[in-house]
């Protein structure tokens, strides 16, 4: 008799799943995981293993993949995803998504972001864009009643913004921050019409891309901007919070962060200022993924699906890390009346996503390795990002 | 005719337990050492996919032409250079020094033999971690320098510092296993020989110069090589050091490093197995470079 | 004469007081750590005897950590199994290669003095994918198994042997005793200075091993320790006071086997021996 019953009740036998992801802060994976306990009270016989990977993400995700030992369900970055959904590693997910989960709420350019020849290989957690942060002490101090609307204004502000307070000719406040990365000027590249990539080749050393970077390298040459290192930081944003940066561009992020560490800091923050009369910045985002050779790949969809519905993103996304990725639940979290995140999701409609292809890591090493050089006045410019195009170009070349 | 048949047996048997005691070793090595030399020298010439469906195409000397243009292959050789030329000799010497010390008759000594050791038996992992904390900004190096008056420095984010960090703590770690291995030869010197020498009214400087240096030869060539093969495979310290990435701004980029990222971060296997017979072959001509070296002192 | 040898004595001892110094410092440093709390450390004081003695860390690293005693658990398993087959497979290839006339003799030593100029890293990548089409890859057969034999004492275990009585084994012979029972019985209690030095090092080879692991484990639950801890900075970046605690205890089990072995040790290494 006892056999019985329990063999009935076993016939719905438990699937363990993992998800893993990053953490960028424990009260975020205390939030994740109190989501998961909601889902697996709703769904009993499904027992999620959440898995936080902190160090060299994507080297483990990789390294399992090869494997056959990858989670079931994963994060996973708009900037990755090219090459994973190119080896065909990823489920594709259109056949799970149902009418109800209203897959048009979504933030279109994010969901793209994940799509290759019309099929869907992730949905989109969260985002965010780059704006202006600019410290209100530092701009009442200078006079400056407003944010730089326009580049050339926030040069002017720049000069204003850097001072030696102490006058021992070792500059204590720079105007703005810059982050020499690929990451953080691609929106540069485009000011003037300039592109990444072309026909899957680098084309960054265009004379209209080199029309943007020049503006950031000449104002680092003027002294007016400084990279985090100059003034002993790990990060803009921990710059900009020690107060030895009056501005910085940063996304959601930084805000818990900044309000967190720096609870004294009175910033606001701006709509990226136009360069060139056009409005432009740049668009992050991080997706759920399924593992193609998932076990339990209905079960996995379940979790993507509790994770992104309406409900699942609203309890999870209300910490202000990054911009929930529906836009119902954007609007009903009140991100866009916000002050403080209210620019960032303006950004949302004129942002380029940080993605081009799977040949942008090897871009992205190359225009690092020779676009800090550049800054740094060790050669000029546009020789730099030739050497940069050529030498990504050959790689692409090389390695096909 | 019946002695001969037994003496045949006799060596057959000798062969098969000859063979049933070498099994194991040819079966290991043969799977996870000879094989993958095959296998490297072969891959090296494709392109390999690993992630997905597995693919291996031929192409050629791609793989080598494009190492030419390869900056930071030129960068962590460079970094492996500045390493082998400034560790293994300070190594080596202070190897040789601390086990000469050992060697007198002081009280003590198998306590400090002991206690010397101790770094060794540490892992790289736990060692460049405890160095890390230590060259931190806030780190006891800063706090002991500062009692000198210098101001805090950030040692372990500067590329012009970070590699000597990693070196320091080489050093200090690699020296005593060379120590106990310096040691063991120099109780295998006769101690007739020295007697001999003392008849000869040599003095302890002539003792050293004339009879132990040249009996640890062997042993030096042995440390020199291990010393420099250990550096061309450093490792451990720079990954952890810059959580994979050879920064800051490749300063502890080191080779195996290098063969690391392209396989698994960059997913260009093929390359990374060109890289690692280039690694290869610099590591034995270095060996047998020595070698010659070493021989032709021998003859003087 | 009496006078400058005291002197030198004196500088002799001053030397090794300080390079002993030099050895411990970092130690007794990071053991400090480890018995301090987060906020003795941030406070930046430099005093090696913590102000507050607490045992909290090292409770916190096993249950913040679920997996720490897993990982302690993986490099035991590895590590011991690694060791015992080594002494066991690398003895027994040394003495056939130093006794035993068998065909080809020549050759297989040849090939062991050819592998010990060939690093492991260099066959790292095709082991992956050996281990790969094994399906070995998160699996304690692939970390140990491709390890379980070593060129390097193998050579060590031959010069051992070369230099062994041949009386012992001619009279073991007139006892009737095969190969194998001369070896397992007679020999192999006799080297025991050997064996020390090799479990010595290969124990702490394979227990301190990074590179294989950080390839073949993948999955948090087959780290092994120094992954594990690796993982475990990754998390905790700021916490000096657990990952210190973490590494000590890591560091513990070796420091036993070297503690327990180290009597056998200096005169079990014979590298160059060989006469």
């Amino acid at each position: 008799m006892t056999a019985a019953c329990r063999s009935s009740r076993q016939t719905e036998a438990t699937i363990d799943l993992t998800l893993s992801g990053w953490q960028s802060n424990p009260a975020e994976s205390r939030l994740l995981e109190k989501v998961i306990l909601q889902f697996e009270k709703k769904y009993p016989n499904i027992n999620v293993k959440h898995e936080v990977i902190n160090s060299q993400y994507m080297d483990v995700i990789r390294t399992r993949l090869i494997g056959d030992v990858a989670p079931d369900v994963f994060y996973l970055e708009a900037f990755e995803a090219p090459t994973l959904m190119k080896y065909g590693v990823l489920e594709p997910l259109n056949s799970y998504i149902t009418p109800e989960y209203n897959l048009k709420d979504f933030e279109p350019s994010l969901l793209n972001a994940f799509k290759q020849n019309n099929q869907i290989y992730g949905i989109p957690k969260d985002f965010s864009t780059l704006a202006l942060f600019y410290n209100q002490t530092a701009f009442n101090q200078a006079k400056i009643r407003r944010p730089p609307q326009t580049w050339d204004e926030l040069i002017q502000v720049s000069k204003k913004l850097t001072i030696d307070h102490n006058k021992d000719r070792k500059i204590d406040q720079f105007g703005i921050g810059i982050a020499p990365e690929l990451a953080r000027q691609s929106f540069m590249v485009k000011a003037f019409g300039g592109a990444l990539t072309q026909n899957n080749q680098a084309a960054f050393a265009t004379p209209e891309s080199l029309k943007g970077l020049q503006l950031v390298v000449n104002q680092y040459r003027e002294g007016t901007a400084a990279q985090p290192s100059d003034v002993g930081a790990n990060s803009n944003s921990e710059a900009f919070g020690q107060g030895r940066i009056a501005m910085a561009i940063e996304g959601a992020w930084a805000i818990p962060y900044l309000k967190e560490t720096f609870p004294n800091l009175k910033f606001a923050i701006a709509e990226m200022p136009t360069i060139n009369n056009r409005k432009g910045t740049m668009a992050y985002t991080v997706g759920y993924v399924m593992n193609r050779n998932s076990k339990h790949k209905q079960a996995a969809w379940k979790l993507i699906e509790y994770l992104t519905n309406e409900a699942g993103m609203k309890t999870w996304a209300d910490q202000g890390f990054a911009l929930p990725s529906r836009r119902s639940v954007l609007i009903d979290l009140g991100y866009d009346s916000n002050p403080l995140y209210a620019p960032l999701v303006a950004g949302s409609k004129y942002a380029t996503i940080w993605q081009a292809g799977e040949i942008l890591p090897t871009i992205l090493t190359n225009f690092d390795n020779q676009f800090i050089s550049a800054l740094l006045g060790q050669q000029s410019l546009s020789l730099a990002m030739k050497k940069a195009q050529d030498t990504a170009n050959r790689e692409i070349y090389l390695s096909n | 005719m019946l002695t001969q048949n037994f003496w045949s047996k006799q060596s057959t048997r000798e062969g098969l337990s000859g063979y049933a005691f070498m099994l194991p070793t040819i079966v290991v090595l043969g799977i996870f050492l000879i094989l993958p030399i095959i296998y490297t020298i072969i891959l090296a010439f494709h392109r390999v996919q690993v992630l997905g469906e597995v693919s291996y195409r031929f192409n050629g000397l791609k793989n080598f032409v494009r190492m030419a243009d390869d900056d930071r292959i030129w960068i962590a050789l460079q970094n492996t250079a500045e390493y082998v030329a400034i560790v293994v000799p300070i190594q080596t010497i202070l190897a040789l020094g601390l086990a000469l010390i050992l060697n007198t008759n002081i009280k003590g000594k198998s306590w400090f033999r002991v206690a010397f050791f101790l770094p060794t038996v540490t892992s790289s992992a736990v060692l460049t971690l405890i160095f890390m904390w230590i060259y931190n900004t806030n780190g006891l190096l800063n706090h002991f320098l500062s009692l000198f008056g210098f101001s805090a420095y950030n040692w372990l984010g500067d590329p012009d510092v970070a590699l000597k960090g990693i070196m320091i703590m080489n050093i200090w770690a690699t020296a005593p296993l060379f120590m106990v291995i310096y040691l063991a030869a120099l109780q295998d010197i006769p101690e007739s020989l020295y007697e001999a020498a003392a008849i000869d009214g040599a003095t302890p400087w002539e003792k050293f110069w004339c009879i132990t240096l040249p009996f640890l030869k062997p042993v030096t060539f042995f440390v020199i090589v291990m010393g420099i093969i250990g550096t061309f495979q450093l490792f451990d310290q720079s990954y952890i050091f810059s959580g994979g990435s050879g920064g800051p701004n490749n300063a502890t980029l080191t080779i195996v490093l290098l063969i690391y990222q392209y396989a698994f971060k960059n997913l260009q296997m093929g390359y990374a197995l060109a890289l690692t017979l280039v690694l290869a072959l610099i590591i034995m001509s270095v060996t047998l470079i020595q070698r010659i070296f070493f021989k032709e002192e021998s003859l003087d | 004469m009496v006078r400058s040898t005291r002197l030198l004595t004196w500088v002799l001892y001053l030397g090794l007081a300080l390079y002993t110094l030099i050895t411990f410092i970092p130690f007794t440093w990071a053991l400090s750590a480890s018995f301090k709390s987060l906020a003795e450390i941030s406070s930046g004081a430099t005093n090696f005897i913590p102000q507050n003695f607490t045992l909290d860390n090292y409770n916190q690293i096993f249950t913040q950590e679920p997996l720490f005693g897993r990982w302690l658990l993986n490099s035991v398993v590895v590590a011991v199994i690694v060791t015992v087959f080594n002494l066991l497979f690398n003895s027994m290839a040394g003495y056939a290669l130093a006794r035993i006339n068998f065909p080809g003799r020549q050759w297989w030593f040849f090939l062991v003095l050819a592998v010990l100029v060939i690093p492991g890293q260099i066959t790292l990548l095709p082991k992956f994918l050996i281990l790969k089409s094994f399906g070995w890859l998160n699996s304690y057969q692939g970390l140990i198994v491709p390890t379980v034999v070593n060129a390097t004492f193998i050579f060590m275990m031959r010069q051992f042997f070369l230099n062994f009585p041949k009386e012992l084994e001619e009279a073991a012979k007139l006892d009737g005793l095969n190969r194998f029972e001369t070896f397992f019985q007679v020999v192999l209690p006799l080297a025991k200075p050997a064996l020390a030095a090799q479990t010595i090092f290969i124990f702490m080879g394979s227990w301190n091993e990074f590179l294989l692991p950080l390839v073949v484990m993948s999955n948090p639950e087959m780290f092994t320790l120094p992954l594990g801890l690796n993982a475990f900075r990754g998390q905790y970046v700021t916490f000096w006071n657990l990952i210190m605690a973490a590494s000590m205890v890591f560091t513990l089990p070796a420091l036993a086997i070297y503690a327990f072995f180290n009597r056998y040790f200096i005169q079990g290494v014979t590298f160059t021996g060989g006469k």
